[in-house]
């Protein structure tokens, strides 16, 4: 028969398939990093409607639009001030090189903004190139220390991340050389499993008491953020400022990771989008907007997905996976080394193997050297640069000299999904979706 | 769990491990009263004084309250006369803590180095996450007892609750009492002697001989309390290492057995 009609099952699709027969041949769940890779509802699905005759733009490239911004003004002595409305997500060695961590540190300083630590506890060379440093206490409590607590210029308490909230973390045994595990106090080359529960304090109430030993210990000096994956949002806002959080780090379900079960990835959690909507409500509800800020991530890509989260109402974003691929993730370069880990650029999320070709999620010293610092720093603080020049365009054109006076009213949605989720009108309409 | 009668406290207080300041001086300054003073007040209280190189100091009324001599670098003796809330002396570089009373959760957690003794009862995550020093309690402790340990030493004369020592990465548990369910589970390094009964094991620990050295250990340990290490029939649970890396269960292995 020429041209037979190949039927392909919507149900057991060939990803379907794959998947079940990987899972025949592991005997377990499959392993990778990167965030959710379905498509979800997201600030792409807005656009903005900029100033014409009712609003008068501000000149493109002289007029003054401000950047600036600050974080953990509610009870810090000390909050944080940056440059720039785009800061750097935390990421632990041991899931990133060395040259990796040191890399994303100088390119925040010279932008004029922080970066984080992760798990795995801060690293000398990392502080020394990060000019404000904010530093993880996460459930594993990996090599934390209380003299790099009083080194830090803010600590975040991560609850959970939006690629596995209520998940633990996980670095496979191929991560875990001689530093990773010293700094982690675990043996060698074993499969670490870092806990989903902190292991002094289990609910809100002990949070409270949590964030003022964290305080206690640093003088009331610097901000306490608290970072969680988007879930029953609302609640867990509220619950974290009344527990004394400065900022709240919000992480939707597009969030980057360097390993974790691709179920959680792809069925946990709620997209960063109706997230931000909705911590913005929750702050509103209970009155502490504008005191208590708010930063999230979880995807943001580009100066318009920084302009739309702010325009929703988030005080900043954070960027992880974006900023590896500014410094070479995903490169057309070193290809015979993707085609090893059974991939292709553009296409790789092998974090988890620790052999990744462009070095920057890897433990191997002959991989990371292809990753120079000042080279890598450089692109990083490039990318930050343009992402800059590319909100402030957005808020100039929306007649704003500041980017922080982006407004819902500058937003209309694209999609039924994105209307009901952002609260506002389906674009050329008045309608909302569900109001 | 069985009943544990801890020894009484009246002959362990008067032990000659009983910290003293390092110049030997048992001269105290002014004892500090936490009557009427904020939790601020009073850490910033006790490290002002440990700054004057005082020896030690006396902690009057603590009242249970949360996150006392919290973030010290100091071997300045601290002792309280009372009970403490949750966190005491945690996140410190070093502390030197005596408590005579109760404590409240997570007694030392984070510790990097130095002792606390806490004369009473510990409630949850005593030693939560602690990685140097020594903490130990006289009485019982609650839930969770040495979770994330990570290289302190843990000595408790009674009992310990349920969830002891999970994820435990380094260092020594010593229980003269009873152990509660799921006992050291997943549990990668460092090594737990249980004097009682263990109620469970959790996932992947195990039971495993004690050696001389591990004997002599004990009674150098428990020596400092008066207590004989020969009077218990002493358990050493450490991890199987059956879990340490990801594989599939063997299917035809298990049927074979
Ligand atoms: C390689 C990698 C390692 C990460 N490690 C941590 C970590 O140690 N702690 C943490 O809270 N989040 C960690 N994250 C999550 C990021 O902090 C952040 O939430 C996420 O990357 C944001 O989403 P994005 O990657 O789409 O920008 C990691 C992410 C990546 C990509
Ligand atoms: S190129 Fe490296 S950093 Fe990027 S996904 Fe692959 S392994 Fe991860």
């Amino acid at each position: 028969m020429e041209n037979p009609i190949l039927h392909t099952s919507k149900t057991y699709t060939p990803e379907a398939i794959h998947a079940i027969q990987e899972r025949a041949e592991l005997g377990r769940y499959h392993i990778r990093g990167f965030g959710a890779f379905r498509n979800v509802p997201r600030l792409d699905d807005l656009v903005f409607l900029t100033a014409s005759l009712t609003r008068l733009p501000l000149e493109g490239y002289r007029e003054k639009c401000e950047t600036k911004t600050m974080l953990g003004t509610r009870y810090a002595k000390r909050p944080i001030e940056l440059e720039i409305p785009i800061t750097i997500a935390g990421m632990s060695f041991g899931a990133l090189s060395r040259n990796a961590k040191v890399a994303l540190g100088q390119a925040a300083t010279w932008m004029g903004t922080s970066t984080t630590t992760g798990d795995g506890g801060m690293l000398a060379a990392e502080r020394e190139a990060s000019a404000q440093l904010v530093y993880q206490c996460l459930p594993s409590r990996y090599g934390f220390d209380p003299k790099d607590l009083k080194k830090a210029d803010a600590v975040e308490i991560v609850v959970g991340q939006g690629a596995k909230p209520g998940g633990g973390g996980l670095l496979l045994g191929q991560k875990v050389n001689q530093v990773v595990a010293g700094m982690r106090s675990l043996p060698e080359g074993v499969d670490q499993r870092s806990p989903c529960r902190h292991p002094d304090w289990i609910g809100p109430d002990d949070l409270r008491i949590k964030i003022e030993e964290l305080r206690e210990a640093t003088d009331w000096q610097i901000p306490i953020y608290v970072k969680m994956g988007a879930t029953r949002v609302k609640d867990d806002v509220k619950l974290a400022v009344k527990a004394g959080a400065d900022v709240i780090v919000l992480d939707g379900m597009e969030g980057g990771t360097a390993a974790t079960q691709s179920i959680f990835q792809e069925h946990v959690g709620i997209p960063t989008l109706p997230a931000i909507v909705q911590a913005v409500e929750a702050l509103k509800e209970i009155g502490v907007y504008g005191e208590v800020q708010l930063l999230v991530s979880g995807g943001i890509r580009s100066g318009p997905d920084v302009a739309k989260a702010l325009a929703l109402g988030a005080d900043a974003v954070s960027i992880g996976t974006a900023s590896l691929i500014a410094m070479g993730c995903n490169k057309p370069i070193y290809v015979e080394d993707y085609h090893k880990l059974g991939t292709e650029p553009y296409h790789c999320h092998h974090c988890h193997t620790g052999l990744c070709p462009v070095g920057i999620a890897t433990q191997e010293a002959s991989l990371m050297e292809r990753l120079p610092v000042e080279e890598a720093a450089t692109h990083v603080a490039n990318y930050l640069q343009a992402m800059v020049m590319e909100t402030q365009a957005i808020a100039r054109a929306c007649g704003k000299s500041n980017v922080h006076n982006l407004e819902r009213e500058d937003l209309v949605a694209l999609t039924l999904e994105a209307s009901a989720m952002a609260k506002l009108p389906l674009a050329g309409t008045d309608f909302v979706m569900g109001q | 769990m069985t009943d544990f009668a801890v020894a009484d406290l009246t002959t362990l207080t008067s032990t000659s491990s009983t910290p003293t300041p390092s110049d030997g001086s048992p001269v105290d300054c002014q004892p500090l009263d936490c009557n009427g003073l904020t939790t601020r007040e009073i850490n910033q209280a006790l490290k002002a004084i440990a700054a004057t190189g005082q020896a030690s100091v006396t902690v009057l009324n603590p009242t249970g309250r949360h996150n006392l001599a919290v973030g010290l670098e100091t071997s300045m003796l601290i002792r309280f006369e009372g009970s403490v809330g949750y966190y005491c002396g945690g996140l410190s570089d070093h502390a030197n803590l005596d408590i005579q009373g109760n404590c409240g959760w997570s007694v030392g957690e984070n510790l990097m180095s130095g002792q606390i003794i806490v004369r009473g009862d510990a409630s949850a995550n005593a030693a939560a996450t602690a990685r140097g020093g020594k903490i130990c309690v006289l009485g019982n402790a609650g839930a969770r007892a040495g979770i994330s340990l990570k290289g302190a030493t843990l000595i408790v004369l009674g009992n310990i609750g349920a969830g002891s020592a999970f994820m435990m990465q380094q260092g020594r548990m010593i229980v003269c009492g009873d152990a509660g369910a799921n006992l050291a589970d997943s549990i990668y390094e460092g090594e737990i002697f249980v004097g009682g009964a263990i109620a469970s094991l959790g996932a992947d620990a195990q039971v495993e001989p004690l050696t001389e050295a591990d004997w002599q250990m004990l009674d150098r340990e428990l020596g400092d309390w008066n207590v004989k290490a020969q009077d218990y029939a002493f358990k050493k649970v450490v991890c199987a290492k059956q879990l340490y890396n990801f594989k599939p269960r063997d299917f035809a292995q298990e049927n074979a057995i």
